[in-house]
């Protein structure tokens, strides 16, 4: 019942308010038909990221997808942290995990052995509008423990200006979702598997493309 | 005549009728062209067909529902576009109140062409909205390069939003014996518009030589441009019936709907070029963003609305 509701409001409310009324456009969705378990990767610049991601997915994969987010920020309130669970699937981490429990790394091995997806943004936070700041370390890691789950490479752009980091006000304005195929990691060495992501993501950038994630392009 | 206890004039359903024939056949055509050549062009040919289809099905909700749905989707389609402008035009994080600002410009504008408070209509872009955006920059704060926002934004949307609205304007034309109604001038608009642009292309490809804007866009020519102002001429004088003018006025309007059509499709061109893209989205398949359809037709409705006007006053 739980899952059909979600299902609905995706499907009724979030993709068509998306598409129509901000602007988003899905590109490529169909890298995503002869996945089962995935780990997506992406850019962070905006909170609709992760809704907009959410809502490309299709709903059998949707549900058995989890958002990595932020403990920190989201888990302030029970209120967010039950909807982010219900709507994303979400699994909060902490910077300061408490002595004897599971650290972030194992929590989120731990669901990919269960057999979940998950979205992750390595950047960390939303940072600098238009810039990809360096990856965290945990995506080559998990790739690592994990050989038989590809990773997606996800390109985000517009958001940064749909709605920035510490804004309330959401403007409609063009944004697209670019997925790529997905991909194994090819070595074991973290840092080659980082810049490997990190050039997959921007790969799906177009060449001369101007980057629309910032206002302050000219 | 009466389809499904609706009532459309038999001039809309003749021409209705001639353009879904052409694009059946075009279809049909391209079709079996394409299930032996698989080339790039017949498959590009076979998607902007396609896109042709949705638009025309488009095209005819607007002239043919009732006046307030075609207010509504006139203003959907030029929410698209001014929401794909203000993506391309540079500006800053400051300006966000101001676009927000904008975009409920929109239903305003469409509201009061709706109920036909022509003043109202005519001052609330140029001048309403032209304060409104500078006074929110200016409460906003951010003076950085805001001289550059104040211009290209009320700009924006009068091309964008005050130009196209006039269409809706057309809804409330009304001469004593003249049936076809408002359906009949927006598919004589749209039309003439549309197939101005084909003209002017295949003109210009059979036998244009002399380059007339050779900085803004290399591949208009003169004699693109001539022939398709005559042959938009004599399609306006073609397709009198629809409006309740004789096929001379008609001429006319085809003349100055061709010569406008060429201008706006340059304006838009020309920023294009400025801020280096080839299409301004990939929304419409084979054609490119909103805007790049509707280029010429922000400036052919109002142009069209005010002869219309003057020709059927004198």
């Amino acid at each position: 019942m739980r899952k059909l509701f979600v299902a609905f409001i995706y499907t009724i409310l979030v993709r068509p308010w998306l598409t129509f009324f901000i602007g988003v456009s899905f590109h490529n969705v169909k890298h995503l038909r002869d996945a089962e378990q995935f780990i997506i990767v992406a850019n962070h610049n905006s909170h609709f990221d992760t809704v907009s991601i959410m809502a490309a997915l299709p709903s059998e994969l949707r549900k058995n997808t989890c958002a990595v987010a932020s403990g920190d920020y989201f888990g302030k309130s029970s209120l967010t942290v039950s909807l982010m669970k219900l709507f994303f699937n979400a699994i909060l981490i902490t910077k300061k995990v408490k002595p004897g429990e599971l650290s972030n790394l194992e929590v989120l091995d731990q669901r990919i052995k269960e057999g979940k997806s998950l979205i992750m943004f390595p950047e960390g936070s939303r940072g600098n509008p238009g810039t990809i700041s360096s990856f965290k370390k945990g995506i080559a890691k998990l790739l690592k423990e994990n050989p038989s789950v590809p990773f997606i490479p996800v390109y985000l752009d517009g958001f940064g200006r749909v709605l920035p980091k510490n804004k309330i006000l959401i403007v409609p304005l063009i944004c697209k979702v670019r997925f790529g195929s997905p991909l194994f990691a090819t070595t074991n060495d973290t840092r080659t598997t980082l810049e490997e992501v990190k050039k997959e993501i921007l790969n799906l950038k177009k060449k001369n493309e101007r980057d629309r994630n910032q206002f302050e392009f000219y | 005549m009466d389809i499904f206890g609706y009532y459309i004039p038999i001039e809309l359903l003749f021409i209705l009728c001639a353009v879904f024939g052409v694009l059946i056949i075009c279809s049909s055509i391209f079709g079996i062209i394409s299930l032996k050549n698989k080339s790039d062009s017949i498959s590009e040919l076979v998607i902007r067909t396609n896109s042709w289809w949705k638009m025309a099905i488009g095209i005819t909700v607007v002239a043919t529902a009732p006046a307030i749905i075609g207010t509504i989707v006139l203003a959907y389609v030029v929410f698209v576009a001014l929401r794909e402008m203000l993506s391309i035009i540079p500006l800053r994080t400051a300006d966000r109140t101001v676009l927000v600002a904008s975009y409920i410009a929109i239903p305003i504008q469409f509201y009061l062409a709706y109920k036909n408070y022509y003043y109202l209509f005519q001052i609330f872009i140029p001048l309403v909205m032209f304060i409104s955006v500078s006074v929110i920059l200016v409460l906003t704060g951010e003076t950085n390069r805001i001289g550059r926002s104040m211009a290209i934004i009320p700009t924006t949307l009068m091309l964008t939003v005050y130009m196209p609205s006039h269409m809706v304007l057309l809804f409330h034309v009304s001469v004593p014996g003249f049936t076809v109604g408002a359906g009949g001038l927006i598919i004589f608009l749209i039309m003439i518009t549309a197939f101005n642009d084909i003209f002017q292309f295949t003109w210009g490809k059979l036998l244009g030589k002399r380059k007339i804007l050779p900085r803004i866009s290399p591949n208009k020519t003169w004699v693109g441009f001539i022939g398709g102002v005559f042959t938009s001429g004599v399609l306006g004088g073609a397709l009198s019936f629809l409006t309740p003018l004789d096929y001379i006025n008609c001429f006319y309007i085809g003349l100055s709907l061709s010569i406008i059509g060429f201008i706006g499709d340059s304006i838009i061109s020309a920023v294009k070029r400025d801020l280096k893209i080839k299409d301004t989205d990939d929304l419409i398949p084979g054609h490119g963003g909103a805007m790049d359809r509707l280029d010429s037709i922000v400036l052919t409705t109002p142009t069209f609305y005010h002869l219309l006007l003057f020709f059927i006053e004198n």
